[in-house]
């Protein structure tokens, strides 16, 4: 049913973009701790996730996002996400991650949030 | 009623079996908003997407579901708790995009898998398989959630 997650790193300026395509689910763990790890080794301080229109986030994937926000939580990171549905806006908020992250309709919005 | 091919359950079938189930399979327009099946609801037909899309949901409380999953590729399906005891909905499935929907009673289908038992053996099969994915993805999903909760606990 669900489709494989892919995540792109993508470096605009100081800010690490996650462009992150397809599914998120719990079998989704290693390829975003792999993609933090990587933005992290490079000193990354600001970090924007990037979704698309047609993702999908479960619970699953949900817990994986939290246990993200909660590693740049301790390594002093902002993070900020785009590209969600209504739905998952409505979601995030429900479960508190707007609490650690801003969400954000428009890259610009979001990318003109991180670099302030 | 081609989606019967595509849909995991009656991966193995002949042809002659799909012919049978065609025969019990009806048609449906199920349009975006609706609520196709409840949670907890008693579970009397599995359902397959032939198109749209299907969110598969659970209660977390009256105000919030939690999303699960999404079927939105044709023979992907909702309703395997018709076939198992207790027969009740284990999710609520809602239709996020006008949907056709293939529609299998549970009581012509269980007909089928008295008259049928090689037919019953595949069928099972298939759901042990996927059930077993499902609960991996889920001890997964637990484990994710004990990182976090011992990183918060010893930062």
């Amino acid at each position: 049913m669900s489709q494989k997650t892919e995540i792109s790193l993508e470096k605009q300026g100081d800010i690490m973009v996650f462009d992150i395509q397809k599914d998120v689910t719990a079998l989704s763990d290693a390829i975003f701790s792999k993609a933090y790890q990587d933005a992290d080794n490079q000193g990354t301080k600001k970090i924007l996730l990037k979704f698309y229109e047609d993702a999908y986030i479960n619970s699953g994937g949900i817990a994986i996002l939290i246990q993200l926000l909660a590693k740049t939580r301790k390594n002093n990171q902002s993070i900020c996400i785009v590209g969600l549905s209504e739905h998952f806006k409505k979601i995030f908020n429900m479960v508190g991650i707007t609490k650690f992250a801003k969400i954000y309709t428009t890259m610009d919005d979001a990318m003109d949030d991180l670099a302030g | 009623m081609e989606q019967l091919f595509l849909c995991y359950i009656f991966k193995g079938l002949s042809e002659s079996q799909f012919q049978l189930l065609s025969e019990i399979t009806k048609e449906e327009h199920i349009p975006k908003g609706e609520v196709l099946i409840r949670e907890d609801q008693k579970a009397e037909a599995l359902f397959i997407l032939k198109e749209g899309k299907v969110e598969l949901l659970t209660s977390v409380n009256d105000s919030f579901e939690l999303p699960i999953a999404i079927l939105r590729n044709p023979g992907d399906c909702v309703g395997m708790s018709s076939f198992v005891a207790p027969y009740k909905y284990s999710l609520s499935a809602r239709c996020v995009k006008d949907a056709q929907i293939l529609i299998i009673k549970q009581t012509a289908l269980e007909k089928l898998m008295q008259k049928d038992h090689k037919l019953g053996c595949i069928m099972m099969k298939n759901i042990a398989q996927h059930l077993l994915a499902r609960l991996k993805e889920t001890r997964q999903e637990m484990r994710i959630h004990f990182k976090t909760f011992f990183q918060s606990m010893h930062p």
